[in-house]
């Protein structure tokens, strides 16, 4: 009954078509979208692996910063500093952003933490992970690390740049959709929805709240420490006042929570939308007045939210003649 | 020893601000629910029209308050009412992406008009100094935890008993059964949010003279404010002020006797610690 309806999503010949324009769209893009193009699906994968946790669970959580970062520095550092493959580097950050996942969500579960002092604590974590980052020099310090130059290795986890990268950031991004769609069919999806709406009740008709956390943030944080690997490579140069950053949560919380909290393509949506639309608005009004850019971008975020404040993909549903997914209970 | 002292007291000077701060935000968190994550760029709108008003007029910081808090009052009520009320019965995140969104407004129109370079504003009693036994005090900072305390007392005064005080606290004790005694609680608030914004203007005129200030300093405001706000228990007006201390004074221990990168952990560690213990805040007595 619950794999059926995955099967039905995954059948649907619109997803299909989606796919396949995005999956051969570079071939007619130039330089510059091809960048955006990757951003944005780099994006997509993030929003969507945290949409696990904050969106279909209702965990608000600001710490994501902590598992872009192990996946982008210590993958590159492990590599530049240890010469460990980044195939390899890149599983390691994964299972370590795994297990501190586990802990962060134990603590929430043992300390019954509200959903603002959960929200405030990740958030706290990631400002010390910060700090800790610039000041550690294994990870690069405050100057970063310059990743070598990308010739196209697949083994030595390069992607060629341009197209390649661009495909590499198709599949973590496809991955991390599929991984929303599976879990939104799955029994780890009704729980979590059930924890969401109401914690107390889940306990009471058996809900194992404790492991539902856990398994919901551990999966998070490893597919989260995983994109981490894929940007920093694509970046080539990987800043720690970029990826470590809480601002890149603030970013991915934003793009989620305007395409759509909670559904499987919500937050994807949201990414595609905002993030083109802000790269571009760069490109557009960045040397006309330093600021000008973000302003108009905010306006339009301002806009965006009272238009839609139910999310994004709501809105395009109810346009498709669908009908519009209940709207989540705001958490108290 | 003395050394010790002197962090202690800066902690707590620079405390009191930061729990006035936190007292505009726990006051609309407590009315309305919303957690405004544009905060602290209000706190820097506040301070950069000081530097205005100083560079244009040679105003003090304090003096500008005439202008700027009325000023400051009338944003946070029309931005209330025209922006975030629509939309504050949905989703608690979209409310906090709203206010993101302002932030980003805030921030870059400060840009567009000031530029990114760090700029201070200067006033009369930057320069002083009191001096008690061994412990230094800068003049502003003295002025500021007065000003702080008194304006606290004052708020709780309002709250206490005055009529929109009394329909502030029934909107935050239950908002539907103030609505069934005649409370416009959309009106109420409207004026919260605005009192929330009014305060930040004082607490820009506090903070402002001598402070190198630059346009994306808000968000660092906005974490302090989030903080002290959740450590007070979000309503409670003397754990926030209690809140603010505790922040200030590990800001200040932890830059005298920590290494730079251990010392802006400080905070941090010592919020996550006591979260951890009371997780519903250094709650205690009535809020």
């Amino acid at each position: 009954m619950m794999r059926a309806e995955l099967w039905k999503t995954l059948r649907s010949p619109l997803l299909w078509v989606v796919f396949a324009i995005a999956a051969l769209g570079p071939l007619e893009m130039s330089s510059y979208y091809l960048h955006v193009a990757t951003l944005a699906l780099i994006y997509v994968a993030l929003c969507s692996a945290w949409n696990i946790v904050g969106g279909i669970g209702g965990q608000i959580s600001l710490g994501h910063s902590l598992f872009v970062g192990a996946g982008s520095l210590l993958a590159s550092a492990l590599l530049l500093k240890l010469g460990i493959n980044m195939w390899v580097g890149m599983l390691i950050a994964a299972v370590l952003s795994g297990a501190l996942g586990a802990v962060i969500a134990w603590i929430d579960f043992r300390f019954r933490l509200g959903h603002l002092s959960f929200a405030l604590i990740t958030l706290a974590f990631a400002e010390m992970a910060e700090i800790v980052a610039i000041g550690w020099d294994f990870v690069g310090g405050a100057s970063g690390l310059l990743l070598p130059r990308d010739t196209g290795d697949f083994f030595a986890f390069q992607f060629g740049g341009g197209r390649g990268s661009y495909w590499a950031a198709l599949t973590v991004a496809a991955i991390c959709v599929l991984a929303n769609l599976a879990i939104l069919n799955a029994p780890l999806g009704y729980w979590l929805r059930c924890i969401r709406d109401n914690e107390d009740a889940a306990r009471a008709i058996g809900v194992g709240v404790l492991r539902t956390k856990m398994l919901a943030m551990v999966i998070s944080a490893m597919l989260t420490s995983i994109v981490g690997t894929v940007y920093a490579r694509y970046l080539a140069f990987v800043d720690p006042y970029q990826l470590v950053s809480p601002l890149i949560t603030i970013e991915i919380v934003l793009f989620a929570t305007v395409g759509g909290l909670g559904s499987a393509f919500g937050p994807a949506l949201g990414a595609v939308v905002l993030l083109p639309l802000g790269e571009i608005l760069r490109g557009k009004l960045g040397g006309v007045l330093p600021g000008l850019h973000a302003f108009v971008y905010g306006l339009i975020v301002i806009a965006t939210i009272m238009l839609s404040p139910r999310g994004l993909l709501p809105l395009f549903s109810s346009w498709l003649g669908g009908k519009a997914a209940p709207e989540s209970k705001a958490p108290a | 020893m003395d050394e010790l002292l002197q962090a202690l007291v800066e902690g707590i000077l620079i405390g009191s601000t930061y729990g006035l701060i936190a007292l505009g935000m726990g006051l609309v968190y407590g009315v309305s629910g919303i957690v405004n994550f544009a905060h602290g760029d209000f706190i820097l709108l506040g301070m950069y029209m000081c530097l205005g008003l100083y560079s244009a007029l040679t105003l003090d910081p304090y003096v500008s308050l005439i202008i700027t808090l009325p000023a400051m009052t009338v944003v946070g009520a029309l931005v209330y009412r025209f922006v975030i009320r629509p939309i504050a019965s949905h989703h608690l995140l979209m409310v906090v992406q709203l206010t993101l969104g302002l932030t980003l407004v805030i921030q870059s129109g400060l840009l567009m008009v000031f530029g990114g370079q760090g700029q201070r504003t200067p006033s009369f009693v930057e320069a002083k100094l009191f001096v008690v036994g061994d412990i230094v005090m800068r003049g502003p900072h003295v002025i500021a935890c007065t000003i702080s305390f008194a304006l606290a007392g004052v708020l709780f005064v309002i709250l206490r008993s005055t009529d929109v005080g009394r329909s502030i606290r029934a909107v935050h004790q239950n908002a539907r059964a103030a609505a069934l005694m005649g409370i416009d609680v959309g009106r109420v608030q409207t004026i919260a949010f605005a009192i929330g914004i009014g305060i930040l203007a004082i607490a820009a005129a506090l903070l402002a003279p001598g402070a190198s200030i630059q346009p994306s300093d808000g968000l660092r405001y906005t974490v302090i404010t989030l903080l002290v706000i959740v450590l007070g228990g979000m309503t409670n007006f003397v754990g926030i002020m209690l809140g603010g201390l505790i922040i200030g004074c590990s800001e200040a221990l932890g830059t005298v006797y920590l290494s730079e990168t251990l010392g802006g952990l400080l905070p941090y560690a010592i919020f996550v610690s006591i979260m951890l213990f009371r997780p519903r805040g250094l709650t205690w007595g009535t809020s």
